[in-house]
């Protein structure tokens, strides 16, 4: 598709389903299924990639021209381990109990391919606005999809949603979906769910 | 400007700007996350020693010891970090005890990465409504001397016995051998500390 | 003793793969071919037994000393990545063969987050020099461990039925789902 004819809007709204970061390119798999067993970390590790994603991207979008090609990656990843270092101290500050929680999984946003995927493919090559709104969009995209990979996993496996019980006394929870295997298969059914809703949009 | 000298210039400015807002931003938090640790600390010495009113630090070649001190200033008991491997990794425990090692006046676990759902009652199980934290809870009082033991299928019959968690066997015994472990340390260190100062 | 602990541990009880989520891209990416998948692990496993020894070497001797821990992550991930850089450099020169089997798979590697998540376990868990390199060297042979038996599996699976809409990605994470629950079998097997 043409990138540059694109609307505004659309570089905002294509991360959130179309472009999907998770469910459709793939990237950010690790913290998508690390941080996920419950809705509050996935909710608290996506705000803090949303919050890399675009300072990051103002960043090195208004820096674009200055940036010699050759030390691009090497200056992308400063700035971007600069605002997760940033993010990290802010959390361990003010939200001591949820930094516990996410571990050294905070530092490794510096390696989410997502970040530095749009980096490359976005903001080094368009002007701030636009960058803003593409990773803004992205970074959304990305919160959604652990958020919501957080709700599943926590109510199956916890019965709880945000710590709150919401199923009875009659349910055992399916301790599985807590642990490591239970991330894998709820990306998966995700992913082929979203596949099958592509489908029928496409039918439709 | 050269290619490569532009370059070198770009990336030194960056890290330089990048340092310098790391390092303000780092006496900004630094404080605070510093204070989180004193009152997760302090919470926990609580916790443990129920009786105590404030705590002096004995710092030992080995490691320290919080002696809690009612608010007459009397020592009602010690404080001090156990730690030893779980059923997944590092398992710490704080331990608190009467001030002659013999019997415990309460137990809190400050870290764990046990299997979620079973090896995590050691701090809280959901499944158990009355009470979920049973476990940690009914080492209150339990005496140490010769050793704490752990029991299964059956109440505890002696005061120095413990009731494993049903399904989280291995993680019960882990906790009880780092509890076992450290306070014959602790106690061997407090005695020798009595000792240097006499 | 401890130092096979390290290993075995690092290499199946907590494979990163699969208990840690740690590497997952090329997981997903390089899993297809058995033999693209042995250089991939190969590559990773020279990487992070490099790069744990010299993470090890920049946080001990230059970040705790002169109290820029908050330097951390920069400072890594830097080094990382030239890391790669001087491999593939230094790869190129000395071995052809070697720089065949691995040459397209190292730029990957600077955004392995294994490599990193290596180096920061490292430092949370205080290990020592040879200890963070053994844990490099484990971590980097279950990552091939996991990588192979994943390409050995979806090499099978093209003679598969699979469901059209599970097809690709889908089911590589179903698969790794069953992995791991099979992995965690390794579980309480030893501890440190």
């Amino acid at each position: 598709m043409g990138k540059h004819k694109a609307t505004v809007a659309h570089e905002f709204i294509k991360g959130l389903w179309d472009e999907n970061p998770v469910l459709i390119s793939l990237l950010g798999l690790c913290p998508a299924l690390a941080v996920t067993n419950s809705a509050i970390n996935g909710l608290a590790m996506g705000l803090a990639t949303t919050f890399v994603v675009t300072s990051s991207s103002i960043i090195i979008s208004s820096l674009r021209k200055v940036i010699p090609h050759q030390v691009r990656i090497a200056s992308y990843i400063v700035i971007i381990a600069t605002f997760v270092t940033v993010a990290d101290r802010f959390m361990a500050a003010f939200y001591p109990a949820i930094s516990k929680a996410l571990g050294p999984y905070v530092p490794l946003i510096v390696v989410n391919c997502l970040i530095l995927g749009r980096q490359e493919a976005f903001a080094s090559k368009n002007p701030v606005g636009r960058s803003l709104l593409d990773a803004l969009g992205m970074g959304l995209g990305f919160l959604m999809v652990l958020f919501t990979l957080g709700t599943i996993r926590e109510i199956l496996g916890s019965g709880t949603f945000l710590t709150y019980q919401v199923l009875g006394d009659w349910f055992h929870p399916w301790l599985v979906m807590v642990l490591p295997p239970g991330a894998f298969l709820a990306l998966g059914l995700l992913i082929g769910l979203s596949n099958w809703i592509n489908d029928q949009r496409a039918k439709a | 400007m050269s290619t490569s000298a532009r370059m070198i210039v770009v990336l030194t400015l960056i890290v330089t700007i990048s340092g310098g807002v790391l390092s303000s931003w780092d006496s900004y938090t630094a404080p605070k996350i510093q204070q989180h640790r004193l009152v997760e600390l302090r919470t926990a010495i609580a916790d443990v020693l129920p009786e105590h009113d404030r705590y002096d630090e004995l710092t030992l070649p080995a490691q320290t010891l919080y002696v809690g001190r009612n608010a007459a200033g009397e020592p009602v008991g010690i404080a001090f970090i156990a730690k030893g491997s779980g059923f997944q990794g590092v398992i710490s425990i704080m331990v608190g005890v009467g001030m002659d090692f013999s019997g415990l006046t309460g137990i809190k676990v400050l870290e764990q990465i046990e299997t979620p759902g079973l090896g995590t009652k050691i701090v809280s199980d959901p499944a158990h409504k009355a009470n979920p934290s049973w476990f940690p809870e009914q080492f209150v009082g339990v005496q140490t001397e010769p050793e704490i033991t752990v029991i299964k299928n059956r109440p505890p019959a002696a005061k120095t016995e413990v009731q494993a968690i049903t399904g989280a066997t291995i993680s019960s015994r882990a906790v009880v051998k780092i509890i076992n472990d450290a306070l014959r340390q602790a106690k061997s260190d407090y005695q020798s500390s009595l000792k240097q100062v006499s | 003793m401890k130092i096979i602990l390290i290993f075995i541990s690092a290499a199946v009880v907590n494979n990163f793969v699969l208990t840690y989520f740690l590497g997952l891209c090329p997981f997903v990416g390089v899993s297809k071919r058995l033999s693209s998948a042995v250089s991939m692990g190969m590559a990773v496993t020279f990487v992070m037994t490099i790069s744990a020894a010299v993470t090890w070497l920049i946080y001990n001797l230059l970040l705790v000393p002169y109290h820029i821990e908050i330097l951390e992550y920069v400072s890594f991930i830097l080094v990382i990545a030239s890391l790669v850089q001087l491999v593939e450099m230094f790869v190129r020169k000395v071995s052809k063969p070697l720089y065949d089997a691995l040459g397209i798979y190292l730029p990957l590697i600077t955004t392995n987050c294994a490599i990193l998540g290596l180096a920061l376990f490292a430092v949370l868990r205080h290990y020592d020099f040879v200890e963070s390199l053994v844990f490099g060297i484990g971590a980097g042979a279950g990552f091939t461990l996991a990588l192979v038996i994943m390409a050995g599996i979806r090499e099978e699976l093209e003679l598969a039925n699979v469901p059209k809409y599970f097809q690709g990605a889908a089911i590589t994470m179903i698969i790794a789902g069953s992995l791991a629950l099979a992995f965690m079998g390794f579980s309480g097997l030893i501890s440190i």
